[in-house]
């Protein structure tokens, strides 16, 4: 234990199951986007799609996160770190969630049509990299690597609390140098593959930086709501703090800054270079009432988020900041929406309830594997050798 | 259980047995000493080199810009690249000094006196080209937006315009943020000079500064706004230099990842510079305490993460050129391999690709000269990125007809070799005349600035812990105890 005193209660209390309650809504939601599948099936897949990458850019930015903090040796977000480490700890079995994008490759992939195909040189063409086989192929790479990464990180971390060994802190900085290596790679490769091929013909060379962006920028919105969720119910209140609070909300802002910077960039590039089989992908998603979608996202995860998060302090306060992290995830989930859908409906906005059923249905199963793990281990990595200089942030 | 690795604390960013009083001295002593002989011989080379870019620009101005090599396609030659090269080297500077503060990274406070002269200076060299570049430098104020009767306005939907704007922005900004961080540090300069011009003229610049809480108060203000203004500011320059290329149609220029991946660039570049020039400055000024090895290292950790991200952007770049289908993209990256310009790829890729990735060695990462030669190889890279992109995608264009092969002639080489006797001059000036560390933001960051004159538990005095001054008073309140 530190030598510093916490007055809270490291253990989770064994009378907040929240697990139950959120896995029997996910059961439920998702059954009943599997009777969706019965009416419609290409609106089913294509509503899991969007709901899939969702909670994946979730994790993955979490995974990011926690790598990035111990390369850069963080202090101040190793008290908080546990809530991370236990999201992507979960991605092992988060893997199984692709199966359903698999299985409706035929709904959701233009390419996979052979009949598309045979008449379509472009297609042809990218035939080495888009095919079924190889698909499937990368999205087994990516979830091993990615799997495996999480695992480790919360393992290892976890050890630590138990063992005190403080060189398992060196071990983890090792891993997370290639990790972060590898992660960027598999992650720009995974938004090609899950997104940027809907549309096969276009293409753009920073969609990968693009999903990221938009990941990160999400990962701090929901860490902001897990703490103030946390708070309310009266865990770690003295333990994790308004200073953390702060810091949260300044790396959201940075990123929701940084979002902004590479999402306007390639909508700038693309629209100014004008080259219509560019500029075809935004001018699908700009019409038919697509476009009051952009015009959402664009205030609610930057123009809102940027203004109201400029003062100091409304970073440290909790409803404002808890706020603006629900309108950020909010946009997060529209954006998406608004680059998967134009392909099923390209000629208009059509909504569909399966969409609320699947990310209802992926929520529940995904934040309930969160409380599951993160209830079974201390909520601080307690023998961290920088846990004090976090604990004592002010 | 145990594992093999050992836990490694953070090292003390400030080596040896410092006090706040040997910091001062040991920055105060260059700009406050006279000036030793071997600074003569360096300033007289680097006057040299001023004179012949000086001589140089001046033919040019009389001849205009058909001295250079440029030919039918290749309409942009050296003269872009340098301009990049240089200005993302300047990137670095505000990169240590603005953002790493605002992540409150305080390793920083050992170099970004140091780097941020360096923008500057770079700065200042970059801004050279675009204005010589248009042939006649006499109308160049057309650039700015002045009302005139002949009712001539430039395009403002022209990315060289934005780059206008952006880059003398930055510079203003920079220049500013600079000379707050000097205020403290002249003050100290003045108050420590022996002789009346420099006790008058280092009063001049530091304005009056007392040390007064109100004094660091509004310090610390105006420090925390500009680095904040800072930020976007640097990310803004090298995007819009990189919009330059890719707004345009053609292939290997519009790319969209291309805002990022050119800040990646340009910060790699510009901690590859910084590196270049510490190493031999710490040497010299025997301030190796200040600018030691952990420094360095973590140095060569940014530049192997912003290597890293370039080597990325050139994977997404070759492998969308590839699956975009469209055949002049195709084209363009199959003769960057094979094509005429196939040397500078090779030699890209060596310098941007394969070097950093020495630096995952961590006994690389901590030799001073593996780091010296790999800093200035780094550089090299740099450079032959900019001449891919601009001359290599250029000649050879949508028609194989009008391919050319563009070569340099002796104007563009002296020109930019020139160039760096501008900067030197001004680099040497500076090291000569201000104070190369940030004395006050030093003090910041060792330990004496956080005593814990208590031990937390039994709330008894230590000596050892505490403050000098307040453990002069604790001796003395004994003293009169006793008596």
């Amino acid at each position: 234990m530190s030598k510093h005193h916490t007055t809270d209660n490291l253990d989770y209390p064994s009378d907040l199951n929240l697990q139950k309650p959120l896995f029997a809504v996910g059961i439920v939601a998702l059954i009943a986007s599997f009777v969706g599948y019965f009416l419609d099936h290409d609106q089913f897949f294509f509503s899991y799609l969007t709901s899939f990458s969702f909670y994946s850019s979730i994790a993955l930015g979490a995974l990011f996160f926690v790598m990035l903090q111990h390369l850069t040796r963080s202090h101040w977000s190793v008290v908080l770190r546990r809530i991370p480490e236990s999201i992507s700890a979960n991605l092992p079995i988060w893997a199984l969630f692709i199966i359903p994008v698999l299985l409706g490759m035929h709904s959701l992939y233009h390419w996979t049509h052979a009949d598309a195909l045979a008449h379509d040189p472009v297609l042809q063409g990218k035939e080495p990299y888009l095919n079924t086989t190889f698909f499937i192929i990368r999205q087994i790479i990516y979830f091993a690597v990615w799997g495996f990464l999480g695992w480790r990180m919360h393992r290892k971390s976890v050890e630590m609390d138990k063992t005190g060994d403080w060189g398992l802190q060196t071990l983890l900085r090792r891993t997370s140098g290639p990790g972060i290596f590898v992660f960027a790679l598999t992650l720009a490769f995974a938004s090609f593959d899950w997104l940027m091929s809907l549309d096969p013909h276009w293409y753009s060379t920073m969609f990968g930086v693009y999903f990221f962006a938009m990941a990160f920028q999400c990962l701090f919105a929901v860490l902001i709501l897990v703490v103030v969720f946390f708070w309310k119910k009266g865990l770690l209140k003295n333990t994790l703090q308004k200073s953390h609070l702060y810091d949260l909300s300044v790396q959201l802002f940075g990123f929701t800054v940084f979002y902004a910077y590479i999402a306007f960039s390639q909508f700038l590039l693309i629209y100014y270079a004008n080259i219509p089989e560019e500029t075809v992908w935004f001018l699908e998603r700009l019409n038919g009432g697509y476009e009051y979608l952009a015009y959402f996202y664009l205030f609610g995860r930057f123009i809102i988020p940027f203004i109201v998060l400029l003062p100091k302090k409304s970073k440290s306060n909790p409803a404002i900041a808890s706020t603006i992290a629900g309108l950020i995830l909010v946009s997060h989930l529209v954006e998406l929406y608004w680059i998967v859908m134009p392909v099923l409906n390209p000629h208009g906005f059509h909504f569909s309830w399966m969409v609320i059923t699947s990310f209802l249905g992926l929520g529940g199963i995904f934040f309930g594997l969160f409380f599951n793990t993160f209830s079974k281990e201390r909520m601080i990595p307690v023998n961290d050798p920088k846990i004090e200089e976090s604990l004592r942030k002010h | 259980m145990s594992t093999n690795y050992e836990y490694v604390p953070e090292p003390k960013l400030i080596k040896g047995d410092h006090t706040f009083g040997s910091i001062t001295d040991l920055i105060a002593k260059t700009p406050l000493s006279s000036t030793p002989p071997l600074w003569y011989l360096a300033f007289a080379v680097a006057n040299l080199l001023l004179i012949v870019l000086l001589g140089a620009v001046g033919y040019l101005i009389w001849d205009g810009i058909g001295i250079w090599g440029l030919n039918n396609p290749a309409g942009w030659g050296w003269a872009i690249i340098n301009f990049v090269w240089w200005v993302g080297i300047g990137h670095a500077g505000t990169l240590i000094s603005a953002i790493l503060f605002l992540f409150r990274q305080g390793w920083r406070t050992a170099i970004n006196r140091f780097a941020e002269a360096m923008t500057i200076f770079a700065v200042m060299c970059a801004g050279l080209f675009p204005a010589i570049h248009v042939g006649r430098i006499w109308v160049i104020y057309w650039v700015f937006p002045i009302p005139n009767q002949m009712g001539a306005w430039p395009n403002f939907s022209s990315p060289l315009l934005w780059d206008v704007f952006a880059v003398s922005t930055y510079f203003t900004v920079s220049l500013l943020f600079w000379y707050v961080g000097l205020v403290p540090d002249f003050a100290t300069l003045r108050d420590k000079a022996k002789s009346k011009a420099a006790k008058i003229s280092y009063g001049i610049a530091a304005l009056g500064w007392t040390g007064s809480f109100r004094n660091w108060w509004n310090y610390e203000k105006a420090y925390m706004i500009l680095a904040g203004l800072a930020t976007p500011l640097v990310l803004s320059v090298h995007t819009i230099v990189s919009f330059d290329f890719a707004v345009s149609l053609i292939p290997g220029w519009h790319s969209t990842i291309f805002p990022p991946y050119f800040v990646a660039g340009a910060i790699y570049s510009g901690f590859a510079m910084v590196l270049t020039l510490m190493i031999i400055a710490r040497k010299i000024y025997g301030i190796e305490d200040i600018m030691n090895i952990d420094i360095m290292e973590k140095m060569n950790l940014v530049m192997m993460v912003t290597g890293n991200l370039v080597a990325f952007a050139y994977l997404c770049e070759g492998f969308i050129a590839w699956y975009s289908g469209y055949i002049y993209e195709q084209g363009i990256f199959w003769l960057y391999v094979v094509g005429p310009y196939a040397w500078g790829f090779w030699i890209l890729m060596f310098c941007n690709v394969i070097t950093p990735q020495f630096l995952w060695s961590k006994s690389i990462r901590r030799n001073v000269t593996l780091t010296f030669i790999i800093s200035i190889i780094v550089n090299i890279g740099m450079w032959f990125e900019r001449f891919m992109i601009s001359v290599a995608s250029l000649s050879t264009d949508f028609m194989p007809s009008s391919w050319d092969y563009f070569s340099p002639t002796f104007w563009d080489i002296i020109i930019y070799i020139g160039t760096f006797g501008l900067f030197f001059t001004f680099f040497l000036l500076f090291l000569r005349f201000l104070p190369m560390v940030a004395i006050a933001e030093v003090k910041g960051v060792m330990p004496q600035a956080d005593p814990h004159n208590y031990d937390e538990h039994t709330n008894e005095f230590i000596e050892a812990k505490a403050e000098p001054a307040l453990a002069q008073q604790q001796k003395l309140e004994q003293k009169n105890q006793q008596v």
